[in-house]
């Protein structure tokens, strides 16, 4: 199983408890929403799962092992977050090389995660001349690349023109239908409300909700209704 | 290991900053002798020639620079992200790019050294007379220089994994070679300011700048500058590298 499971994580920065006492799991199978307002302790979250943040308190682990002891992170965790960067001067094609190299993937692989995110055209060009929208499939296709049974994304809607999001949208239903865990952390609730079989909602560091889209209400309106309940409970 | 290690040579073959900074070596170089001949450097005299050949230890601040960016760069362009998503490991990455950056640091001494014995023989030659590479002397020298390369390649990878803000540690780095050593050397005096890394350097590059510190042998100085990279590393391993990436 590749489920990804938080268990009572507690993260201080200085004197901002960002993650206090978080526990979920997001299942095998399904796109799994990881809505919050802003500051909320989600992106803090994806980064103690991914073992670039150390928690003060409790665990992360997927499919039952931590980030740091996986023999093949790449391969098995993708992972797209907003301050991951690129060198501008590098071509496309060569970011994703040195992601290859590095996870032990054959090059060859580097093209066609270029072709599913509709980058091929652009493969030669150096990131610096890239829009937005350009960089967050470029982003995507580094977390495509090692064919990974659990992704782990940061508002990946973010620059993406409408057909894009529309792409977005069915790529993570196909993942998920895959036996793919997607985790996708975002506060676009229209978009969530589309995608998603599953949401946790958190606010000030603390799960507010957690299970079936459905129990809250498949439509944006009423998803929106409720994550402007939970979150304002908590202040 | 491996994967590790082409994976940070292909960051370096896919950007061009890297090797114009490096190309700053032998222009250095040139630049450096031709101002020794035109200031009245005797060409006869065979301490002149070995001064001449010791500016490949100089083109060393250029490496310097170069090693810092290995991981200050990587944080100032965000990809240090997912350089630790493929490699949880955080010393591995480090080690890897020791010696990768050492390695490169080495070839950058090595075309230095060239530039200096065909720019050295080029106006050896103008002013009448014959340049002798032979002497045992010449050889320890562009040995030296080459060593010196290297080792301020890996000293810089562990000030840039140290530091991590890149303008700083430059600065840093820039600012103790042009003036923190010099106090530092005044305030410990001269028997404990030939173990700072300049002048030990100077030692292993047999390139006495300011001829005011009694150097080290050579090989103690390599074994010093070495120490120095080994130090700093393991202190960024202990320390910064195991902070939290935001």
């Amino acid at each position: 199983m590749s489920e990804v499971e938080v268990r009572g994580l507690t993260k201080t920065f200085g004197r901002v408890t960002a993650v206090r006492g978080m526990s979920f799991t997001a299942p095998a199978g399904k796109v799994t929403g990881f809505l919050g307002p802003n500051g909320s302790g989600k992106t803090t979250t994806l980064r103690v799962v991914l073992g670039l943040v150390r928690p003060d308190a409790g665990a992360a682990v997927i499919g039952g092992v931590p980030y740091g002891r996986l023999a093949r992170p790449r391969r098995t965790v993708g992972a797209l977050l907003e301050a991951s960067g690129f060198h501008p001067g590098r071509r496309a094609r060569d970011h994703l090389l040195v992601l290859a190299d590095a996870a032990g993937i054959p090059g060859t692989h580097v093209d066609e995660v270029l072709g599913q995110v509709g980058l091929a055209a652009a493969a030669d060009r150096r990131v610096r001349e890239f829009s937005l929208g350009m960089r967050q499939r470029l982003g995507l296709a580094g977390a495509l690349l090692g064919d990974p049974q659990v992704l782990l994304l940061d508002e990946p809607a973010n620059g993406l023109d409408p057909a894009g999001i529309a792409w977005l949208r069915g790529l993570l239903r196909g993942l998920a239908h895959d036996g793919r865990t997607v985790i996708v952390a975002s506060h676009v609730l229209s978009e969530i409300a589309q995608t998603a079989d599953h949401v946790v909602i958190v606010s000030a560091g603390q799960v507010r909700f957690a299970g079936a889209l459905g129990d809250i209400g498949v439509t944006g309106n009423a998803l929106e209704s409720a994550f402007l309940k939970l979150t304002a409970a908590a202040g | 290991m491996l994967p590790l290690i082409r994976s940070e040579w292909r960051k370096l073959s896919t950007v061009r900053g890297p090797w114009l900074l490096l190309a700053a070596g032998p222009l250095l170089v040139v630049a450096g002798i031709a101002g020794l001949v035109q200031s009245g450097g005797d060409v006869h005299d065979p301490a002149v020639q070995s001064k001449a050949l010791a500016h490949v230890a100089l083109a060393a601040l250029f490496t310097l620079v170069f090693g810092i960016f290995a991981v200050a760069g990587e944080y100032r362009h965000g990809t240090i992200t997912d350089t630790f998503l493929s490699s949880p490991d955080r010393g591995r990455v480090v080690t890897a790019k020791l010696g990768v950056y050492a390695a490169v640091g080495a070839v950058a001494g090595l075309v230095s050294s060239g530039v200096a014995v065909a720019v050295t023989a080029a106006w050896w030659a103008a002013k009448g007379d014959s340049f002798h590479l032979s002497a045992a002397d010449s050889w320890r020298t562009l040995g030296g220089g080459v060593a010196v390369n290297i080792a301020f390649a890996a000293i810089g990878v562990g000030i840039g994994a140290l530091v991590r803000n890149l303008a700083v540690a430059i600065a840093v780095a820039l600012a103790w070679i042009a003036l923190i050593e010099g106090i530092a050397g005044q305030l410990v005096g001269s028997g404990l300011a030939r173990w700072l890394p300049f002048s030990a350097s100077e030692a292993v590059g047999r390139a006495d700048m300011t001829g005011a510190t009694r150097l080290l042998p050579q090989w103690g100085g390599g074994l010093v500058l070495a120490g120095y990279a080994v130090a700093f590393t393991v202190a960024a391993m202990v320390t910064t590298l195991r902070r939290d990436v935001t």
